[in-house]
Parts: structure tokens; sequence; C-alpha cells
């Protein structure tokens, strides 16, 4: 059985996908939240 | 967004319930080792000597955690079983690496927190991942949905019991620690709790499309490695200065290395609970590392020695409660009415991204497609013999550890652990191949 890519699905459609998904966004989001919660912990 | 043609999800093979059961059985037992790993891993970094800088101990750990997350992929099943898996699909590189970012801050931020409030308060309130976790678990990916009442009551009342009692703990071991700055400690632990709640999505995402584990965990690590060193290159202001830190912490980098290595083997059974028993159940269970780090706290490291029969007798309680809040999730199993919700919540991947859905149901089963490819390759021998190198280079400049601790206590959960750590992988191994 081969697991080859779907070869309906170019590059760029995989890439809108990736973008317009919600659990990209969200993870994302968090990690900058995270990130700016860093920087204030590490100077206060 | 238009997507291209969606892929029809009537390839995929249904799960018999007997595998269902067995795998997730299987995932519970992940859960409830990944506890006493992640339990264990946080023992190394209190052997450090206070005064270095967080982020360079927080580094030091990614180190060793970049160097056995691509160590025990390559030795278990080989690198060539992560190139086939990202040929299945390759958008979940992104997803990895954005977990490892996620982790990294996380962990970061957890070493702000265990300095300002002490380990026994951050503990129980980064815990607070597992109520997030299963909030995304329920909202993103269908889990519970379809389940009885009583399913609902044992998994978010076990959460529940589990976090309240955490808390209890935090409260005993705060009657005898120093006043620190609260605020700030206090934030910074509940951010890593959001963080690594947050980080279960990519995990969740990555199990239900069939990546293993192992696959998952060599992109995991180029997120982590990269977020830490350009945090810590921001922190010390360059290159040089960043590697002055680093000579000047070379006698106790062994320890955080090894902390690394322990963290990562409590990790992947963490991962494989996510990918069997799914985030509501898998989490929690590993949660229970709080009760190993009392463990080690009390055993190895003499803590809550002052305190009276009082307080000794509110911990054993609520331990208890603690254990009792995890056995309700571990017996709260996955039924098929729920499971099918599962299936649907995996069609929207494989329908969205263009994976063949025979790989995802047969990845699902806990079986691998493509069992007769070759398993190991020099490169992985080779990735084995530099983390071997690497560990025997800081081991023979490591310090003696600063800090008072029992060597017998320590030896014996050693030993505990790494039973659990056998009898574990050894079922992974015999269902699943570790796939």
């Amino acid at each position: 059985m081969t697991h080859s890519r779907d070869e309906t699905r170019p590059p760029t459609s995989r890439w809108k996908a990736v973008l317009t998904d919600v659990h990209f966004w969200v993870p994302l989001a968090a990690l900058v939240a995270g990130v700016l919660v860093l920087r204030w912990v590490g100077r206060s | 967004m238009t997507a291209a043609p969606a892929r029809r999800n009537d390839a995929a093979v249904p799960l018999a319930p007997a595998r269902l059961q067995t795998l997730q059985t299987l995932g519970i037992f992940c859960g409830l080792a990944a506890g006493a790993w992640l339990g264990g891993a946080e023992a190394p970094t209190k052997l450090v000597t206070i005064g270095l800088s967080p982020i360079v101990i927080s580094l030091g750990m990614v180190i060793g955690v970049f160097l056995a997350r691509w160590t025990v992929p390559a030795l278990v099943q080989g690198t060539s079983s992560v190139a086939r898996d990202l040929r299945a699909a390759p958008h979940l590189i992104v997803w990895a690496v954005l977990a490892g970012c996620l982790w990294a801050v996380a962990n970061t931020l957890t070493i702000y927190a265990v300095r300002d409030v002490g380990l026994s308060i951050a503990f129980p309130l980064w815990n607070s991942n597992s109520l997030l976790g299963i909030v995304w678990g329920i909202v993103f990916f269908r889990e519970l949905r379809g389940a009885t009442p009583g399913r609902w009551m044992a998994v978010v009342g076990g959460a529940l019991l589990m976090f309240i009692g955490a808390v209890q703990l935090a409260l005993v071991s705060a009657m005898h620690m120093p006043a620190m700055d609260a605020r700030r400690g206090i934030t910074a632990a509940l951010a890593a709790g959001v963080l690594w709640g947050t980080m279960y999505i990519p995990y969740r995402k990555a199990y239900l499309t069939g990546m293993s584990p192992l696959s998952f965990v060599t992109f995991f690590t180029v997120g982590e490695l990269a977020t830490m060193l350009a945090l810590a290159l921001g922190e010390s202001g360059g290159l040089a200065a960043l590697g002055h830190d680093l000579a000047a912490a070379r006698h106790v980098l062994f320890w955080l290395l090894l902390g690394g290595f322990v963290w990562v083997i409590g990790d992947l059974f963490q991962q494989y609970a996510v990918k069997y028993a799914g985030i509501t159940r898998g989490i929690p269970l590993s949660n229970t590392n709080q009760l190993w780090g009392l463990l080690w706290g009390i055993l190895v490291f003499g803590e809550l020695r002052a305190a009276g029969s009082g307080a000794i007798l509110r911990v054993v309680l609520v331990s208890i409660v603690m254990a009792g809040g995890a056995g309700l999730i571990a017996l709260a199993s996955v039924e098929e009415s729920e499971h099918r919700r599962w299936d649907e919540a995996r069609a929207r991947e494989t329908a969205r991204y263009g994976v063949d859905p025979r790989f995802t149901s047969a990845r699902a089963a806990g079986a691998d497609p493509d069992a007769g490819a070759p398993r190991r390759r020099a490169v992985d021998w080779l990735i084995a013999l530099v983390a071997t190198v690497t560990l025997i280079a800081f081991g023979l400049m490591a310090a003696a550890p600063q800090i008072a601790f029992s060597g017998w206590a320590m030896m014996f959960l050693v030993v505990v652990m790494v039973v659990i750590a056998g009898a574990c992988g050894a079922a992974l191994w015999r269902r699943t191949r570790f796939n």
C-alpha cells in the first residue's frame, strides 16, 4: 500500500488549507500571547 | 476558501470493538506511565545550583530533549519510518514545529514560576493544562461527543478532582515555603498551563491523521530548539554571550540534559496516550505526574520534613482524592457512539489535506501499512552515537549535585520508573509496533 501525496492537492492549495484552519490560528495566538507574557515575566 | 476535491472516506476501515478497547486500555496505561516519567523529569533540574538564568536552564534541558527526540525514534523505528509518515501527511510538519515552539515557551515560563513561587505551587497551576486540553478536545476533535452523561461526569469530574486536589497540595506545601513574588510566578505558571493545554491541538490533529508519535516529535523538537535558541540569544545579547553563559554552566549541563532525556520518555508515553485514549483521557492521566513529583520531593529530597502530622495526613488524603480522579477518568472508556465522532474528526483531516484514508484508518488501528519497509539505516546509528558521546562528554564534566538527597530512595523510584516503562513499552510494541 503506498501513501504518496494526493495529486489533486497542489502545494498552494495545501498552504491555503493550513492558513484557513482554526487549528493553526488558535495555537499560534497562544504562542504569541505566551511570548508576550514571557517578556513581561523576564523583565519585571 | 475553496478546497481541492475532498477525499471520500469510504476507503477507511472501521475499527473492531475489541481492537478499539485494547487500544484505549493501552492509551490509559501510557497516560499513567507518562505521569511517572514526567514527574521524575523534574528531579534532575532540582540538582542544578541556584544562580543560573532560567533561560540557560531551559536551553540545557531542550538540548537534552532534542538529542532524545531524535535518538529514540531512530532506535525504535528508524528515520525511514519518519520519512514515510511525512510523505503521507507533509502538512503536519507545520503543527509539529508549532507544538515545539509552544512547549519551549511554556517550559521557560515554568522555570520562572518555580523560581518565584516554588515547585509545589507552580506545578498544580501549570497542570491546569489538562482542563484546557479537555475543552479543546471537545470543541475541535469531537471528544466526549456522543458519550453518555456518566462518562462526561467521569472525565470532567475526574479532571476537576485532580485539579482541586493539586491546589490543596500546593496550599499545604506553600505553608512551608518562604514568601516570593507570587503575582509574577502565578502568572507564569498559568500561562504555561495555557500554552501546554493548547499544544494538545497539534498532537491530536497529527494522531487523528495517523502520524506516529515517534515521527511527530522529530519535528516537534526542531520547533523547541529553534525557539529556545531565539529566546536565549535575545536574553543573553548574542552568540558570544550565550556561549559564555553555557560554558559557565558546563558543570551542571549534564543534569539538565538528563532531565531532558527523562522528559522525552514521559512525553512519548503522553503522545501515545493522546493517540489512543484522546486528549480527554490521556492528558489528565499523565498529570498524575504531580503525585510522582510529590514522591520525589518527599522521599528523595526530604521536602515536608518540617511539616506536622496534620499536614502529612492532608497530603495523603488529597493524594488519594487525586488518584481517585485519575481512576474515574481511566474507567470512562470511549463507547462506539463517541468513537464515531472521532471518525468524523478524522474524516475532516483526511478530506481537508488529501491524506489517504486507508493510511489514516490503518494507523488508528495501530497498524503499519508498510511493515515490510527497511527499519534502521546508518544515519540512525550515527544519531544514537552522537547522543551517547554528547551525554558522556557532559557527564565527565559534571559536578556533584549541590543538594542533599537520599540515594536509596532515588534508586527505588528509578527502578519503579524503569519497570513501568518496560511494561508499557512492551505493550506498545506488541499491540502497535509503536505506530
